[in-house]
């Protein structure tokens, strides 16, 4: 067994021990997760973003046109000082409303137009008839209807909207379904690790 | 029964089911689903040397579940000859991204750079979904290893989706959404998704309205594609221990409403 | 100045970014490649700006003598990868590389497998038919952990055949409902983003 395979085996007891209840190993677990990551993330932004597309092109493309985002970048750490804080708010405006402005056409096409005209099925295919076609009509509309604050949920509207609970029970019924069997597959994955990997009991 | 021992019961509980349902060594024949099996046609008939883009959106937490899906989409591709760019839209998939391919390569003799390159990681998402759009070198000059992306025979010709045939993104949150929105509507781009099980619900919209191809699920879904493929992975190695905690976690709620019911008539009695 | 220049920058990049989708145009075309380039730029300084908030947190905590050794074992780890990563690079068998395989992986797949315990005991002691629909609920989310396992196929073909009925109409109906709600929502705020009706992001320096 190599020292990596020690390690790793070692530290996921150290985080399962969490289950028997919270204690200095698991902490000083997490603590090192924590810096690990960070200090991961900061090595990989690092690399594929401040070397590949701003130095290198500025130093040896001479691409001096990216001194503006350098120096919009540099603003945003006066973000520690009080006095030139309010300089920081440039930069963030900047990716604030260029992320609004690619938004509005992708979330009016992706999100909204097409998931409404998707919705609208044909009734009858092949020569028989779907009830699909209607309970997704009868879903989508009742759903909304029970998050339109607009409108008092009482009679016809109230009545939509509880048709629409239901909707939303299934959903959330089936995404409880979806999620045990995701943090089952993921209980498996580290018992796979510790049994086959870590403790040799399975080839 | 105290709380504190009621947890700890669940939990061995658990942890009995699932170790001893994994060390017997039984395999199933996982029927596959539609979506998968979508999946599994489109790469199946795609013409040799056909370039496919791997997107590696997702974090080390959910690597147990990823990993079977990857390695088996990875696989299949490699075994069609298929080209595979590589990249991330996720810090801690860069690392995985770049693990899983090079040791998948190996497994056929494939060449990086020729066959497949692993382009890195890019931190703002949708500025680099967008920017693939108009030329991927642009947004990725050089590639993970720091070398200039023009050097590399694979990019010889493919400068933007245009260029692609299919995105596979592999993810655990919601990054694949935005690949279906930006790169999809504006681009036109097909987006094919290998997802974990707690993500599938969250898509579905999207795979009925045919904005995403199709969709592998989980560790079922990596079952179901192994499967197809004839291979032995991790998806098939976990299916009895996945079914043991789902009748565990079955026998929980119904026990739990067992009780409560019964208390709740006692209560109403009194 | 201090609200009013941020403002018309946003307002700015934001029509520009909006109008672009219309427009094939080579100065415009120009114009979004260069925006997108420097969002991807700028938005790399946001982690380095965390990075030094957290570091700056932590020597606080240090020097009130509060977690000490934890905050010790954090900063460590933060310092340890860029160490690494200069010294061997970030190839495949590199030090950086092999602490992520070997400490940085397993210890966040573990976090997230403890999960599936409190999913478990969350099971037991919450989830109860106390209403209609507290119980559609349940025997949804029922259905879908019985058909989704390979020996409920093996009984009946029935199971997997309800299970994705289930999630392709209702459950999807429901979902595309929300997802359409969000849609509405993020225009509305975007577009009030754009035009500086929406300022919540000029807070919090």
């Amino acid at each position: 067994m190599d020292i990596g395979t020690i390690v790793a085996g070692l530290l996921t007891l150290a985080v399962f021990s969490f289950l028997y209840r919270d204690n200095p190993v698991y902490k000083a677990a997490e603590s090192w997760l924590i810096g690990l990551s960070i200090g991961y993330a900061l090595v990989i932004f690092w690399q594929t973003t401040i070397i590949d597309l701003l130095l290198g092109p500025l130093f040896t493309e001479s691409r001096y046109i990216l001194i503006i985002p350098l120096i919009l970048g540099l603003m945003m750490f006066s973000r520690f000082s009080k006095s030139i804080s309010w300089l920081s708010r440039i930069p963030i405006a900047l990716m604030i409303g260029a992320g609004a402005g690619v938004a509005i056409p992708a979330m009016l096409y992706a999100r909204t137009l097409k998931q409404m005209s998707a919705s609208v099925m044909p009734m009858i295919e092949n020569g028989s008839f779907r009830i699909e076609a209607i309970v997704v009509v009868v879903g989508v509309i009742s759903t909304l209807a029970y998050f339109y604050f607009s409108r008092e949920h009482r009679g016809f509207t109230g009545a939509t909207a509880k048709l629409g609970t239901y909707f939303l029970m299934i959903f959330f019924g089936a995404t409880f379904g979806y999620t045990v069997m995701s943090r089952m597959s993921t209980f498996i994955g580290r018992v796979d690790f510790l049994l086959t990997d870590f403790l040799h009991l399975i080839k | 029964m105290d709380r504190l021992k009621t947890r700890w019961l669940i939990f061995s509980g658990l942890a009995v089911v699932v170790v001893a349902a994994y060390l017997i060594n039984i395999k199933f024949k996982t029927e596959p689903s539609p979506a998968t099996m979508k999946a599994y046609e489109f790469i199946e008939t795609l013409p040799e040397s056909s370039v496919v883009m791997f997107s590696f959106d997702h974090e080390a937490s959910s690597l147990p579940e990823i990993q079977p899906l990857a390695l088996a989409l990875l696989r299949h591709a490699f075994k069609n000859d298929l080209k595979i760019i590589g990249l991330s839209l996720f810090a801690e998939g860069t690392a995985i991204g770049y693990d899983l391919m090079t040791e998948t390569a190996a497994e056929y003799d494939k060449q990086y750079g020729v066959d497949y390159v692993f382009l890195g990681f890019k931190p703002q998402y949708i500025s680099a979904i967008l920017g693939m759009g108009e030329s991927i070198r642009r947004v990725f000059p050089e590639d993970y290893l720091g070398n200039p992306t023009d050097n590399a025979p694979i990019m010889s010709g493919v400068d933007s989706y245009d260029d692609i045939t299919m995105v596979v993104s592999i993810a655990d949150g919601d990054r694949t959404v935005y690949w279906v929105e930006y790169a999809g509507a504006r681009y036109g781009q097909e987006v094919m998704a290998g997802l974990t099980a707690a993500m599938i619900t969250s898509y579905d919209p999207y795979l009925s309205s045919e904005q995403l191809y199709a969709v592998v699920g989980g560790l079922r879904g990596a079952a179901e594609y192994e499967n197809l493929l004839d291979q032995r992975g991790g998806g098939a190695r976990g299916m009895l221990a996945q079914s043991a905690a789902h009748l565990y976690i079955i026998a929980l709620v119904v026990t739990g409403n067992i009780i409560y019911f019964r208390n709740r008539r006692r209560r109403g009695g009194k | 100045m201090r609200t009013k220049i941020p403002l018309l920058i946003c307002l700015i990049f934001g029509v520009i970014m909006f109008a672009q989708y219309f427009s094939s145009h080579e100065l415009a075309l120009s114009v979004y490649n260069s925006i997108l380039e420097w969002w991807q730029i700028i938005f790399a300084f946001t982690l380095f700006v965390g990075v030094a908030a957290f570091m700056k947190n932590s020597l606080r905590g240090i020097s009130r003598g509060k977690d000490t050794p934890y905050k010790i074992i954090s900063l460590v780890g933060l310092i340890l990868m860029p160490v690494l990563a200069i010294i061997g690079g970030t190839k495949i068998g590199s030090p950086f590389l092999w602490s992520f395989e070997n400490m940085l992986a397993p210890m966040q797949a573990t976090v997230f497998a403890l999960l599936a315990f409190f999913v478990a005991s969350a099971s037991f002691r919450g989830f109860r038919a106390r209403t209609v629909s507290a119980t559609i609920l349940l025997v949804t989310a029922l259905i879908v952990l019985l058909g989704r396992i390979p020996m409920a196929e093996m009984i009946s073909e029935t199971f997997p055949k309800v299970t994705f009925w289930i999630q392709n109409y209702p459950s999807m109906a429901a979902r595309r409902a929300i997802l359409i709600g969000i849609g509405l929502g993020s225009m509305t705020t975007a577009l009030r983003v754009i035009l500086g009706i929406e300022r919540t992001y000029l807070r919090g320096e």
